[in-house]
This record gives structure tokens, C-alpha cells and sequence, in this order.
């Protein structure tokens, strides 16, 4: 669903909200007006009816209207009655005011459509009557409206105009961000600058959190490749190399030499690409996928099937060596199939740099798992580089990626654990798994 | 042809060895910088193919260390490292030329040619003397258009002869460019290759100055 603009959403709501606003206003003060103007000319009336009365002999004969063209007040009308209830004065704009002896007060008299307030007041036996069109009041309130009205038109525009400018302002950091953004490269790592209103800042940190969290990915990633296609350079070479010689060969010894090198070199390539890909599937991982208690015991059991197959080619025998029930060895939430390939790279190494005929331990204990076997170890000097992506020891005769503890040590960090290297006082390397 | 491979990958190594060696080149072979950089002076070799990422001492250096004591050999690099200015780090050191893996053998073995013959003052592929014509690259030798039956160590030999036109080589020195280092030859293999070459190409072609060794004989 598409948001509207927060722009237009201001507007929209600013010529909804100024009008009604203004509406309601109108309302409140033409009430207030018309009670201001009704009071005003009713006190006028009754002061006028008053004067009438009071000013006008006690004699008077009746009078004729006066006719048209002469100075009568549109929208006044007044008469005069005698004790006899015989009109003695009038002037009535067509309004035929009717005596009503004895009264005083006001009424709402309606005659050829208009609506006429009259105040009637007696005194002295005569009555008198004066009536003013209710049309009159009226347009001295919407003229007071209109008057307050004009000006407010007149700076509706205005007001946009201003309103729509400092919006644009208001948002013109965003207008930076966003060109910022479109120009910048993916791997560029220097954050946005914070320079904007502070309504925007968590979105910037935010955006700021990714743009870091990104570029040391992609410079991972990018350092990954490199390596990876540094590291497949060898073997493809052995394998090509490999491949002429096999073809150029005149003897057969020759051709079964090489080829048996080719399926060799095809072995390390496959295991290379398989290390490749398992760690650069764990690389972006930020917790493991699956999460539930480790059966240590049973994924243990499949490691070990899986290490004994090959370890029963070289003679080397592989044991389990558990110190504690199956519930209290090394209590840990994590991915089984995880831990797992964890396991095989341990006891794969292990096999793989044990002398025929050796032994290679795994054991589950409370606080820690580890893998021993009775190798030659790993000299001081490497200890701590063979955890380097491709780094691999020097006069190495076994084949390997250098990538088998990359990937041990990424599943350990993954589960909040560490790998520990150490040679054994006895001989051996121990590849020891505790919590972090 | 005798060529100093230095390279830390058993398989490839094995390979250049194997293949080379079908290409009319003698191989040595040493998989780290130290043995390597001490092996050069322990045979006549005719160029030197050297990995760069190698265990102990770094290729490179072993290559500053053979050109800061005056050698001369032509160098081949071999090496994963396929940047620009990691090529022109190794020629600059002063490598003669510079291939990224995968390589091609027959690539290879035509750039350890080229590297030899001009270091021998030859431009042209052929080598030619008298009537006769031997093509390094077919490893086939011609007698006045004849072609010539010879087996790979008779036409190491020739080749030997020919990129040494002018100079008297020794016994020994012939013997160390036919044959790697732990490879089985009898103690007058030599003169038995010399023997067929002779019969094939005329008494005349070879020379035996006494005391000192074999050269070509005038064309």
C-alpha cells in the first residue's frame, strides 16, 4: 500500500482541519453577533417605542403614511394607537401592525414573507408599536462576518504557500539523505551525516547501523572470494597439468599415473569447493537456524560412524570417551546438523595427521568436547595461524583446504563457544570446544 | 633441457614433472624456498620455474636472493596470485616471465623454450647446422630434409650441442643436463649417446676434444 507524501498529507489536512476550524469559528461568533446585534437593536426598540410614546401629544389625530420617496427607514415600521384602540400614528412599510392594549414586550410577527420583531409597549391608555424586519439584523451580522471573514480568505493562500515551503524545508534533509543514498556505493562504509532533524535521527543511526553491518559483510565476503579464487587456482592447475600429462603420455604406467593423480586432484577439489561453500554459508549467519538442546551423544554417534570409515583405512582407531550421563555433557542450545559438520572437520583433521595405526579420541564432558589425537601436533610457531582462512603449515603431505578449522571455529562462535588448540604434554593435538 | 621447478603443490608439481619430461625437459624438483634457492647452484640449469606462495621462504625473496648473488637463469614464475602489481612485483624482482594457474603445460614448456633460446642468442624456433634442422617444439630433427629416427636423450643431446655452438661441454655437464637429480645412468651412458648420434648424423658432427669433453663439429 502506498503511503501518501508526508507533504500532502499536510496539506490535506491543513485545508480539512483551517476550514472547519474556521467554520466552527464563523458559527461561534455569528451566534455571538447575532446575540450582540439582537440585544443592541432590541434595547433600541424598546428606547425608541419609549420615546415615542412619551414625546407624542396625547391628541394626536391619525396620520397618513407617508408616501414613497419620503426618508422612512427600510425595514422599520411603527404605529401608535389611542386608548380607543384607534391608530393615531403610523408608518408601516405595508405591515399591519394590530393593537394589542394593555401589552408590553416583544413578539414575532410574520406578514408577505418577512419576519418582523415588534416591540409593543402601553402606558398612559396608548400603545405603541415598533417593528423592525428580522432580514435587517441579519445583514448587520453577516456584514460583520464578511468583515472578519475577507481577511481570512485572503491569507488562506498565503498560508499555504508558507506552509508548503517550510514542509519543503522541513524535509529538505531528507531530500540530502536520499541523494546521499542514491550516489553511494554499496561497500562505501562512511556513515550518513547525522545533520538532520532530530525526528530523523534514529532513522539515520538505523541506516547507519546497516550501511557498517554491510560493508564489513561485503568486505568479508570480497576477502572470501579472493582467497577462494586464489585457492582454486592450484587445484584446477594440478588438474590440468594432471589431465595433458595424461594425454601426452606414451606408456601406459605413465597414463595411469597421471590419471590416478587426476582423480586425486579431483578428490581435493571436490572437498576444497564442499569447505568453500559450507563456510560461506555460515559466514552471513548470525545465530544457527535451528535452535534446540544438543543431543551431544547422538550427533557424536553419526560423526564418529562417518570418522571411522575413513579412520579403518589407515588403520587408526577412533573412540568416545564420556565422563558424564548423556544429559550433562556440555549443555548447549544449537543446530545439530551444525555441530555435526563441527565434529567431522575435528575428527577429519585429526585422522588426517594421525600416523597409521594411531588413535583419535573424541570426548564429551560437562564442560567441554574436544577431539585428541596422537599426531605430531601443531609446532608453536602455527598454532594460532592454522585457524587462518587457507593458511595451511608449511611441508604439509596431506591434503587439505586450510579452511576444515575456519569452519569449526565459525560454528563454535556461532553457538557461543570457543576453540581451544593445544599440543598434548604427551604428544598430539587437543581441539578443545568451551564456552566462550 | 634441465629445469629447476620449485613449486609446494605435490600435485602439480608431479605433473610438470611428468609432462615436462614428455616434452624433452630434464626436471628437478624442490617444494620449499630454502632447498630450492640452495638447489640452483648444485646443477646447470637452464631455466628455473618458481612458484610464489611458498612454505619457509617466500618465492620472491628466493628470487631477490638468486639475482642479488648474479644469477642469471632465466625465470619462469608459476602462481595463483593473478593481480597486476603482483605480476609486475615479480618481474620487476627479476623474473623473465610470468604465468597465472591453471596454465597450460604446452605453454609452459613453450615459454621455458623461448626463456632458453634467447638466452642462447637464438630468435628463430629452429636450430639449424650444417644440413641439419631440429625443431625444440615437435622435438623432431631433420638431415637435409631427411628425418631423422632419434631417441629423447639423443635429441636432448642435440639440443644441448646445438644451443651450445662454440663451447666444449664436459662430460659431467652433459650428464647433469640429461639427467635429474636420482634418476639411474650408467657410467658411460654419454659416450653411448654420443656413439648413436654419430651414426646417425655423421662422425664428424660431434667433436671429442681429450681430456675435456664434446663440441659441435664444423658445419
Amino acid at each position: 500500500m502506498a503511503v501518501p507524501s508526508l507533504r500532502g498529507r499536510l496539506m490535506r489536512m491543513i485545508m480539512l482541519v483551517v476550514p472547519l476550524v474556521w467554520l466552527v469559528a464563523t458559527g461561534l461568533s455569528g451566534y455571538a453577533a447575532w446575540h450582540e446585534v439582537n440585544e443592541l437593536y432590541d434595547n433600541q426598540q424598546r428606547l425608541f417605542a419609549r420615546q415615542l410614546l412619551y414625546s407624542t401629544p396625547a391628541i394626536a389625530r391619525p396620520v397618513a403614511p407617508p408616501g414613497p420617496g419620503s426618508d422612512a427607514v427600510d425595514g422599520m415600521a411603527l404605529a401608535l394607537w389611542d386608548a380607543h384602540g384607534e391608530l393615531m400614528l403610523h408608518d408601516g412599510e405595508g405591515l399591519n401592525l394590530s393593537p394589542h392594549p394593555g401589552f408590553s414586550g416583544f413578539l414575532t410577527l410574520e406578514a408577505e414573507g418577512k419576519q418582523w420583531r415588534v416591540y409593543y409597549l402601553s402606558a398612559n391608555a396608548r400603545t405603541v408599536a415598533v417593528a423592525m424586519e428580522r432580514k435587517e439584523r441579519w445583514e448587520v451580522v453577516r456584514g460583520l462576518l464578511a468583515a472578519q471573514w475577507l481577511p481570512w480568505l485572503l491569507m488562506v493562500p498565503v498560508l499555504l504557500i508558507l506552509l508548503w515551503r517550510s514542509v519543503a524545508r522541513g524535509l529538505a534533509p531528507l531530500e540530502r539523505v536520499r541523494e546521499e543514498l542514491q550516489h553511494r556505493t554499496p561497500d562505501d562504509p562512511t556513515p550518513l551525516s547525522r545533520a538532520v532533524p532530530s525526528e530523523l535521527t534514529p532513522l539515520i543511526d538505523g541506516m547507519n547501523g546497516l550501511i557498517a553491518r554491510g560493508a564489513e559483510m561485503l568486505s568479508r565476503e570480497r576477502r572470501f572470494t579472493a582467497d577462494a579464487a586464489h585457492e582454486l587456482r592450484t587445484p584446477l592447475a594440478a588438474l590440468r597439468v594432471q589431465a595433458e600429462v595424461a594425454q601426452l603420455s606414451t606408456t601406459t604406467q605413465a597414463r595411469q599415473h597421471a590419471l590416478g593423480q587426476l582423480t586425486l586432484g579431483i578428490d581435493r577439489a571436490t572437498r576444497l569447493t564442499e569447505q568453500l561453500l559450507a563456510l560461506s554459508r555460515l559466514d552471513p549467519l548470525q545465530t544457527p537456524a535451528h535452535l534446540a538442546p544438543l543431543r551431544w551423544q547422538a550427533i557424536a554417534a553419526r560423526a564418529l560412524e562417518e570418522a571411522r570409515r575413513v579412520a579403518a583405512e589407515h588403520g587408526i582407531g577412533v573412540e568416545l570417551q564420556q565422563s558424564v550421563p548423556d544429559a550433562e555433557v556440555l549443555p548447549l542450545s544449537g543446530d545439530e546438523t551444525l555441530v555435526g559438520l563441527l565434529l567431522r572437520n575435528l575428527l577429519d583433521n585429526a585422522i588426517r595427521y594421525s600416523p597409521d595405526g594411531a588413535t583419535v579420541t573424541l570426548v564429551l564432558a560437562a564442560d567441554h568436547v574436544a577431539v585428541r589425537d596422537t599426531g605430531p601436533g601443531i609446532s608453536a610457531e602455527w598454532l594460532e595461524r592454522v585457524r587462518e582462512r587457507f593458511f595451511r603449515p608449511p611441508g604439509q603431505s596431506q591434503p587439505g583446504s586450510g579452511l576444515g578449522l575456519s569452519i569449526v571455529e565459525r560454528v563454535a562462535e556461532l553457538h557461543g563457544l570457543a576453540l581451544q588448540l593445544e599440543n598434548h604434554p604427551e604428544g598430539g593435538l587437543v581441539a578443545r570446544l568451551v564456552r566462550a | 633441457m634441465r629445469i629447476l621447478l620449485i613449486e609446494d603443490d605435490d600435485m602439480i608439481a608431479d605433473g610438470l614433472k611428468a609432462g615436462l619430461g614428455q616434452l624433452g625437459f630434464v626436471v628437478d624438483w624442490f617444494r620449499d624456498g630454502k632447498s630450492g634457492l640452495a638447489a640452483l647452484s648444485g646443477a646447470p640449469f637452464d631455466a628455473v620455474i618458481l612458484d610464489l606462495g611458498l612454505p619457509g621462504l617466500d618465492g620472491m625473496e628466493v628470487l631477490a636472493a638468486w639475482r642479488r648473488a648474479g644469477r642469471s637463469e632465466p625465470v619462469l614464475i608459476l602462481t595463483a596470485r593473478d593481480a597486476l602489481p603482483e605480476r609486475l612485483k615479480g618481474l620487476d624482482a627479476g623474473a623473465d616471465d610470468y604465468l597465472v594457474k591453471p596454465f597450460a603445460l604446452a605453454e609452459v614448456a613453450a615459454r621455458l623454450r623461448a626463456l632458453i633460446r634467447r638466452r642462447h642468442g637464438q630468435s628463430g624456433p629452429l636450430y639449424q647446422h650444417g644440413a641439419l634442422s631440429f625443431d625444440p617444439v615437435a622435438r623432431r630433427a631433420t638431415l637435409s630434409g631427411q628425418p631423422l629416427e632419434l631417441t629423447a636423450r639423443e635429441l636432448a643431446l642435440l639440443e644441448l650441442l646445438l644451443v651450445s655452438k662454440g663451447r666444449v661441454l664436459t662430460r659431467e655437464l652433459i650428464e647433469e643436463k640429461l639427467y635429474g637429480w636420482g634418476q639411474e645412468l650408467d657410467s658411460n651412458a654419454v659416450e653411448v649417446h654420443v656413439h648413436h648420434l654419430r651414426k646417425k648424423l655423421g662422425t664428424a658432427f660431434i667433436k671429442t676434444v681429450r681430456g675435456i669433453g664434446y663440441t659441435l663439429g664444423g658445419s
